[in-house]
């Protein structure tokens, strides 16, 4: 029993456009349900707008008020409010993903977030944002500028470390989107794999004493972990949205 | 040679497991040394426990993805 093949998606429509392969896979199709979602439920929460707040919009005025909070005014401050939309998108976005494959649907049940893909592609949208905040706020000279750190020492010396500590800065930007999308992709593969070792626990003992003893322990054992992975997958968002808004700040300001 | 050869898959679920068993170990100790420093911070001045809380769990993100790199490895080693 090879448990990889539960991680990797597989194609439900196949479509080839131009040689390019553009398959609807399960992922695809978790993506979008995790789309509607977001958008249904934030419109339904939205859509009565009570002063006291009870229910759903409770529920959803409350995360999107810990959005605004403690990830867009303690980090990018009062005219970070431009960046809400987008930070929101990704936590609301990921959260649901992350959530939806906890569901056990059958033929396409699948964590978006646990391949690498769709982690990398959310990766490379935060780089791209990441780096043109930097290079609006400054111009693009002024960006440049900002690589250098202040008080580097003059002459042949002071040229060779610049241009090392340029070389250190490059690599670090282009670190952040890499370890962005391995952070997400490796938590919700992880997680997700443990379920399934604790459930295919059942599979492997054979025999009915075995088995009795088995089951019980593995069963309670996924609830728990199930349990954990809520946590989690609620933990991973929050991480990644911060993460995003830390460097579009660390961009924008870059002397802090 | 061809004995060598044959030892190779064996090797390689060796080393998986010697990464995720060793990045484990390093990542445990470094986050617990992360989280009862913050603990302790947080027990001397419960005020400033919410913006503790917050950078606690960044840190732990930047420590724990260090484990998951060496799951990355251990899950290319092992298929």
């Amino acid at each position: 029993m090879n448990l990889m093949e539960h991680l990797q998606p597989h194609v439900i429509i196949p479509l080839k456009i131009g040689g390019l392969d553009v398959s609807i896979t399960n992922a695809v199709i978790m993506m979008w349900i995790a789309c509607i979602l977001v958008f249904l439920t934030l419109t339904l929460a939205g859509r009565i707008g009570r002063l006291i707040p009870r229910g759903l919009q409770n529920l959803m005025e409350s995360l999107v008020s810990f959005v605004r909070q403690s990830l867009i005014h303690e980090i990018l401050g009062e005219e970070g409010m431009k960046w809400f939309p987008f930070i929101a998108t990704l936590f609301f976005f990921i959260l649901f993903c992350n959530l939806l494959g906890l569901v056990p649907i059958p033929k396409i049940g699948f964590t978006a977030t646990s391949n690498i893909n769709v982690t990398a592609s959310l990766a490379v949208v935060v780089f791209i944002c990441t780096q043109s905040a930097g290079i609006i706020k400054h111009g693009l000279v002024g960006y440049g500028k900002t690589f250098v750190p202040k008080g580097m020492p003059r002459g042949i010396m002071g040229g060779i470390l610049i241009g090392f500590m340029i070389i250190v800065e490059i690599i670090s930007q282009l670190a952040r989107p890499f370890s962005l999308a391995v952070r997400l992709f490796a938590n919700m593969t992880a997680g997700h794999m443990v379920i399934l070792v604790f459930i295919s626990m059942i599979f492997m003992f054979q025999g009915v004493i075995a088995k009795i003893f088995v089951t019980p322990m593995s069963v309670v054992m996924a609830v728990v972990m199930m349990a954990f992975e809520i946590f989690v997958s609620l933990l991973q968002a929050f991480i990644f949205a911060i993460l995003a808004s830390i460097y579009i700040s660390l961009s924008v300001h870059p002397e802090h | 040679m061809e004995g060598l050869a044959q030892l190779v898959p064996g090797f390689a679920k060796l080393g998986g497991g010697l990464s995720i068993g060793l990045g484990a170990l390093g990542t445990g100790i470094g986050m617990g040394i992360l989280v009862g420093k913050a603990l302790e911070g947080m027990a001397r001045q419960p005020e400033s426990a919410g913006l503790l809380r917050t950078t606690m769990f960044i840190g732990v993100a930047f420590v724990e993805a260090l484990a998951l790199y060496a799951l990355v490895i251990t899950f290319l080693l092992i298929f």
